[in-house]
């Protein structure tokens, strides 16, 4: 055992790493240098490294490439993790598919959610990947934590982190936020947990005091803390003597974290 | 006597250069390998050079890199018309004469591929971003290479394209639909006479696996850029285990059409793939294998 006056600690997930590691073992954030934090507080989400390896339960993820990164997973006999079936990029034949029960099903076919969230069983390998250049966010979940994803953002989750979805509440933000109608919700019950995003471009985050509020355009808005209340606010725009134009933002409110990704993409294929 | 081979073009080639002159792979690198046995395609160095007959090609850039021709005295290559970023006035261009121009059209492949005379210069570029991939051919030997995935290739490279024969059928009897997962129909370019270089681009990043005699990998049938003709590829329909819940998701609502590819050969997958399409059910389909969990 390493004492915790020796031991490493993350930046990003801060978990305990053993003295001489380079790489966090809990998120594979690099751990030989320092956060990146811009003068307003925004913290880059850590680039992993090619060919990263970090644990979670009894299997190992391994990240490759830099543009698109694939998130490979060796999955160990008693492991899952459940996935959107379309960021499936390849899997050894062995590996069982399931379909996990997700409620709400009309309501998420009228959100425009995905109706099929598949479930991989262990033991064997697979792997994905999103369809836009950006970056993989590692959020290690507690016991106890609830994290709000905006829709179609999540790569995959641990089996032991349960599953739902939350409706952004007020018109303005259905017919003009951008947000979308729904957001994923993960939560940890009694075991911790591993959830991983696909942030398109860079991912920057920043913790929000209480009541501390913050604008975020609604494409950019990536994930946050349960605990932060989002909703959409109109700022008025003149345009000259007559010209008046409105620009919707989310408006976040603390206390939690707060995570945007630098580039929106429609979430389609432009082939 | 030469002995070094690049592991990534499968050439002999130059281990004194910094980057192989044939595919400008990095020759100072190691290999990058997943667990799996994925290696990774290293992105050619900003500015590398590669060269063929009396003509190099320079790569620029490194998000959505340009690959820039400086083409010798009666030397060419052909491309499709879309990915010209620029040419000097000196470069004399014309229009490459193709079969099938119907099925083309139909098949939504380039119709007009255009061929580029040297003495000149000419730069071509794709619009996404990911890598640029040299494919340098032996005399005689051909490469699969998926639609739309196809930068340029020098003259005496020749082209065709054939079906893949990878198809489902959905919708009613009047409203039927054929589905090409991975496009009605794949390139191939083969060196005839003697050597050539085939450029491609693919989006994201690039991962090449060689498989054994029988060995077979089930894959997203879109994540595909090129093969060796010796992989053998066919449909592969798997249905997740169906815990029997609302009435509107009967088991073909949440199957993964994926390819088994199945080896020997070399088999390249790109990171971005296109979404699958709209779920109905398969009423015909090509040659496939199944999976029900």
């Amino acid at each position: 055992m390493f004492s915790s006056v020796e031991a490493i600690q993350c930046g990003w997930c801060k978990a305990q790493n053993q003295p001489g590691t380079t790489t966090c073992l809990t998120c594979g954030a690099p751990l030989d240098v320092r956060d990146k934090v811009s003068d307003s507080g925004w913290r880059e989400a850590p680039r992993l490294r090619d060919m990263t390896e970090f644990r979670f339960s009894a299997s190992t993820c391994q990240v490759e490439g830099e543009l698109v990164p694939v998130a490979e997973i060796a999955l160990a006999p008693q492991d899952a993790v459940y996935f959107e079936h379309h960021v499936l990029l390849w899997k050894d034949e062995s590996v069982p598919l399931e379909s996990m029960r997700t409620a709400g099903g009309m309501k998420r076919t009228l959100g425009g959610m995905p109706q099929i969230v598949t479930v991989a069983h262990g033991p064997g390998r697979i792997a994905f990947s999103r369809d836009a250049a950006g970056e993989l966010v590692v959020l290690p979940l507690h016991p106890g934590m609830e994290l709000d994803v905006r829709e179609h953002a999540f790569l995959l989750a641990s089996h032991s982190i349960q599953y739902s979805f939350v409706r952004i509440k007020g018109l303005a933000n259905l017919l003009h936020g951008g947000n979308g109608m729904f957001m994923d919700r993960f939560v940890t019950a009694q075991y911790p947990g591993l959830v991983l995003l696909h942030g398109n471009g860079n991912v920057l985050e920043r913790t929000l005091h209480p009541g501390e509020k913050i604008l975020v355009e609604p494409g950019g808005f990536l994930y946050k803390d349960s605990t932060v209340a989002m909703q959409a606010v109109q700022m008025a725009l003149k345009t000259g003597m007559f010209g008046r134009h409105g620009m919707f933002l989310a408006e976040m409110t603390g206390p939690g974290r707060v995570g945007i990704q630098s580039m929106y993409v429609h979430h389609g294929t432009d082939e | 006597m030469n002995t070094y081979v690049c592991q990534y073009c499968r050439q002999p080639s130059d281990a004194s250069q910094r980057t192989c002159p044939l595919c400008g792979a990095p020759v100072d690198i190691r290999e990058t390998v997943s667990d799996s046995g994925w290696v990774e395609q290293p992105p050619i160095r900003d500015m590398a050079k590669l060269q063929f007959g009396q003509s190099h090609c320079q790569i620029a850039g490194t998000t959505v890199p340009v690959a820039e021709f400086n083409l010798a005295h009666a030397e060419m290559v052909y491309f499709s018309h879309h990915v010209l970023l620029w040419a000097d006035p000196a470069t004399r261009m014309q229009t490459m004469s193709m079969r099938g121009g119907w099925k083309r059209m139909m098949a939504g492949l380039p119709l007009i591929m255009v061929e580029a005379h040297g003495p000149g210069h000419i730069a071509l570029s794709d619009n996404h971003p990911g890598e640029v991939i040299a494919l340098p051919l032996q005399h005689g030997h051909s490469m699969w290479v998926k639609e739309h995935r196809f930068l340029c290739a020098t003259g005496n490279v020749r082209y065709d394209w054939n079906s893949n024969d990878v198809w489902y059928v959905t919708g009613d009897q009047d409203e039927q639909e054929t589905h090409y997962p991975m496009g009605q129909f794949g390139d191939v370019f083969t060196a005839s006479d003697r050597p050539g270089l085939l450029l491609l681009h693919a989006k994201g990043n690039t991962f090449i696996r060689d498989l054994r005699q029988g060995e077979s990998l089930l894959v997203q049938p879109s994540s595909l850029v090129y093969h060796d003709m010796s992989v053998r590829v066919h449909l592969h329909l798997e249905y997740p285990r169906n815990l029997g819940f609302a009435f509107w998701r009967s088991n073909w609502d949440y199957r993964n059409i994926l390819v088994r590819v199945t080896g020997p050969g070399r088999v390249a997958v790109q990171s971005i793939f296109e979404r699958p399409e709209e779920m109905e059910a398969i009423r015909n389909h090509s040659y496939a294998t199944r999976r029900r969990w």
